[in-house]
């Protein structure tokens, strides 16, 4: 028996054997052969007994039971071995006492003794060789259970033990693969040369690396490999562990990792988009520290706290901006782009608070136009999305793609322009029908007139003056005359008989009509529109054109009233109420104000206080309101802002 | 001494159509007067006038086709145009057809004399 656990058989296909029958994996075949050897084991022990006993042979026969013992050492666990043990220490004294005078101490005596001895100490031996191997084999199947590929092999490269991970890993089974070279048979590439990594193991005891190797299929595998080397007890190398790990799919995994992170590395850098890698950490942790029913109404609560929106933009932090967005704002090799979004945004940007309230609601994306700094203050209108991260854990990157859209914004404002021109151009055109017309209508008239008493004079004129000529001449003039004042009559019976058109206007709707086509104007010039309805306001009858017309006018005097405004939000409150008898629309600025002076005269048809403004605005704007039986008048005058109101009588039978 | 110039003059209004032939014939000229420019260009069998004197808006076809139409059977006849809604765009694109004049009604008589005399000394009559 091999009691050396530092031999290489020991730690072999065949530790089974060495632990005894309760080794791993003993089969039938292995069973029947114990129980033969068993039964061999006592055959051995009754031949012994009769020789002993009854053949006068003088000698120590009896120590040839530790032959026994140890043939029991292969067939029996402990309890059995003790027990054969036993049977062959009360055999041989049994045959000593059959065969010799127990009196007699002659040399029998001490053979017996030799004899009882010899079985003993065998004994103990086998006994603490059979714990041995039985920790060998408790390790040796702990190798078995474990997950990762494991094999033995002899200096040589023989295998002699692999694990049940090897087998399905590799897709060899253990009788294949014994007596054969491992690293051929697996065909293992080695990423520095084998003799590198033996050389390594031969002076440290151990090597870590990877290896490519081929399964049976002749699929190629990575393994993380671990060697380590055995030395017997004159330090010669007797056996090499090797532990692999599969890490194909994690080195698969890692490669599309590095290849996502380099496509996306492509697309940051050379995109001719703008884009900010964003921290919101801070954002989100603001946001989940506030009571549930404040994030349900987010937008209304920033409303209220433009100082905690201030403080959010300054926790947004920019982790990085690519070319194209350094580009945009300005920021060259030498010029950093700002730390926080902060810095970014012109103060009272409106997107923002509308982005924190989006996310607030828990949506994916948000998109918006609004204009960005550049690093010389200069604005730049953009076009730009959010995508907000699906798990909290990624909000330390949240990209925020951007579009400079000066060009388009130029493009759009000259098709405004043109488009504002034809509307004009529109308008002249059916003014000028209109006049031309009339023009024709009354200028033929006239011209008959003025001909026909060119006529006259002539006629009259002639050696021989033709007076009867000159008579029907001057009565077409009379007829004609006649017939130009009628034609002025006809035209003014049809103007004043045109009805001013009169519709249910919907003040809710009109608003937001309005609040849209201004859209633009307002976050040009960073106006923050505020709208207080009443929630229940009464249909007006009217002009719909007019009414909307009077309402624009108003707004754009308020923006071009806090043109001028910067130490302070500029706002625009558009505010309606109503009562029993009439609606009250207020249109309020923080501008600049009405000087005392002007109030009484802004009113007044050709009062302007802008250099191509015609004066007429405001005029216009009265009659109209006056004109639906309202009336329109400026408060608030003495500043910051003016406040204008108009009202329109209600119409009772409906409402809006 | 050379013949009485024959003058036409095409005008869809009545009165005006009226007013200017007398005033056509109180210079001595012959007045032969026309109520569309159809009816002018299709009246064949009288002869050929030393000018013509039309109106620009009319229904049917204006002055400006009547123009084109003498233009387009070779006519070098020379044409004033009279107008009760003058525009200057109007005026250049009839002045650069080669038109002879163009009056804006209500228009003086003398204006219409002097135009008349300029047409009937310059322009080439056509046979």
């Amino acid at each position: 028996m091999h009691a050396r656990p530092k031999q290489a058989r020991e730690v072999s296909m065949d530790a089974r054997l060495v632990a005894g029958p309760s080794a791993l994996g003993t089969g039938d075949e292995g069973r029947g052969r114990l129980r033969g050897l068993g039964a061999l084991a006592l055959g051995c022990a009754a031949a012994l007994f009769l020789i002993d006993a009854f053949t006068p042979l003088e000698g120590a026969v009896a120590v040839l039971y530790v032959v026994v013992v140890l043939m029991a050492a292969r067939a029996f666990e402990r309890n059995g071995v003790i027990r054969v043990a036993i049977g062959c220490l009360m055999l041989t004294a049994v045959a000593y006492l059959l065969s010799h005078d127990p009196l007699d101490r002659d040399s029998a005596l001490l053979r017996a003794f030799v004899s009882l001895a010899a079985i003993g100490v065998s004994t103990l031996l086998v006994l603490r060789n059979q714990a041995t191997a039985t920790i060998l084999a408790e390790q040796a199947e702990l190798l078995e259970l474990t997950h990762d590929p494991i094999f033995v092999r002899a200096p040589s490269g023989i295998a002699t033990f692999w694990n049940r991970a090897a087998e399905d890993l590799y897709g060899w089974r253990r009788d294949e693969v014994r007596g054969r070279r491992v690293h051929a048979l697996l065909r293992t590439v080695f990423p520095d040369g084998e003799a590198a990594i033996r050389a390594e193991l031969m002076r440290t005891g151990r090597w870590e690396g990877e290896l490519v190797q081929s399964v049976r299929s002749g699929a190629k595998v990575v393994v993380e490999s671990r060697w380590s080397l055995q030395r017997d007890a004159r330090g010669e190398p007797v056996a090499i562990l090797e532990t692999n790990t599969d890490i194909t799919e994690r080195r698969r995994a890692h490669a599309a990792l590095v290849q996502s992170e380099r496509r996306y590395r492509t697309i940051f850098d050379s995109a001719r988009v703008s884009i900010l890698q964003q921290d919101w950490r801070a954002v989100r942790a603001a946001l989940d520290a506030l009571p549930a029913e404040t994030r349900a109404t987010l937008g209304t609560y920033l409303d209220g706290h433009p100082e905690m929106v201030r403080t959010l933009r300054r926790s947004v932090t920019i982790v990085e901006a690519n070319a194209e967005m350094r580009r945009l704002i300005g920021a060259g090799e030498e010029a950093a782009p700002p730390r926080t979004l902060d810095a970014y945004l012109p103060d009272d940007e409106p997107t923002f608070a509308a982005s924190l309230a989006a996310l607030a609601r828990g949506d994916a994306f948000f998109e918006g136009e609004t204009a960005i700094r550049t690093l010389s203050g200069a604005r730049v209108p953009i076009l730009f999305g959010i995508t907000f991260p699906s798990e909290p854990g990624g909000f330390e990157c949240v990209l925020v793609f951007a579009v400079d859209i000066t060009e388009r914004k130029q493009a759009q404002e000259a098709l405004l322009a043109v488009q504002a021109e034809l509307a004009h151009a529109a308008r002249v055109t059916t003014l000028g029908e209109l006049t031309a017309s009339i023009a024709h209508e009354v200028n033929q008239p006239l011209a008959a007139i003025v001909t026909n008493a060119e006529a006259a004079l002539r006629w009259l004129r002639r050696d021989v003056p033709d007076l009867m000529e000159a008579a029907s001449a001057l009565r077409r003039v009379v007829a004609s005359g006649t017939r130009a004042g009628e034609i002025v009559s006809r035209i003014r019976t049809f103007l004043a008989k045109a009805p001013p058109p009169r519709d249910w206007i919907d003040l809710r709707e009109m608003i937001d009509e309005s609040a849209q086509l201004l859209e633009r104007e307002l976050a040009r010039s960073g106006v923050r529109l505020m709208r207080e309805l009443a929630s229940d306001l009464p249909a007006i009858l009217g002009d719909r054109v007019q009414v909307q017309q009077v309402l624009i006018n108003l707004m754009i005097n308020a923006v071009q009233a806090m043109a001028t405004v910067d130490d302070r939000p500029r706002r625009l409150i558009l505010r309606v109420a109503a009562d029993a008898a009439a609606v009250r629309v207020t249109v309020a600025d923080n501008g600049a104000g009405i000087p005392d002076e002007v109030v009484e005269q802004v009113f007044r048809p050709f009062f302007t206080t802008k250099p191509d403004g015609m004066g007429m605005g405001l005029a216009i704007c009265r009659s109209t309101i006056e004109a639906h039986g309202g009336r329109l008048w400026v408060s608030g005058h003495e500043g910051p802002g003016a406040a204008f109101h108009f009202t329109i009588p209600t119409t009772p039978g409906r409402r809006s | 001494m050379p013949a009485v110039p024959v003058i036409a003059i095409v005008d869809d209004d009545e009165e005006v159509r009226i007013a200017t032939g007398s005033l056509v014939r109180s210079l001595g000229y012959t007045a032969r007067i026309y109520t569309s420019g159809r009816a002018f260009l299709e009246c064949h069998d009288a002869p050929v006038p030393d000018c013509v004197l039309t109106d620009v808006q009319m229904p049917g076809m204006s002055g400006l086709e009547l123009y084109q139409g003498l233009l387009a059977r070779g006519s070098t006849v020379p044409v004033i145009f009279m107008t009760a809604f003058p525009t200057n765009r109007l005026r250049d694109t009839l002045l650069a057809a080669g038109a002879s004049d163009f009056l804006k009604k209500p228009c003086d008589g003398a204006e219409i004399i002097r135009s008349l005399h300029r047409a009937l000394h310059t322009g080439t009559r056509s046979t």
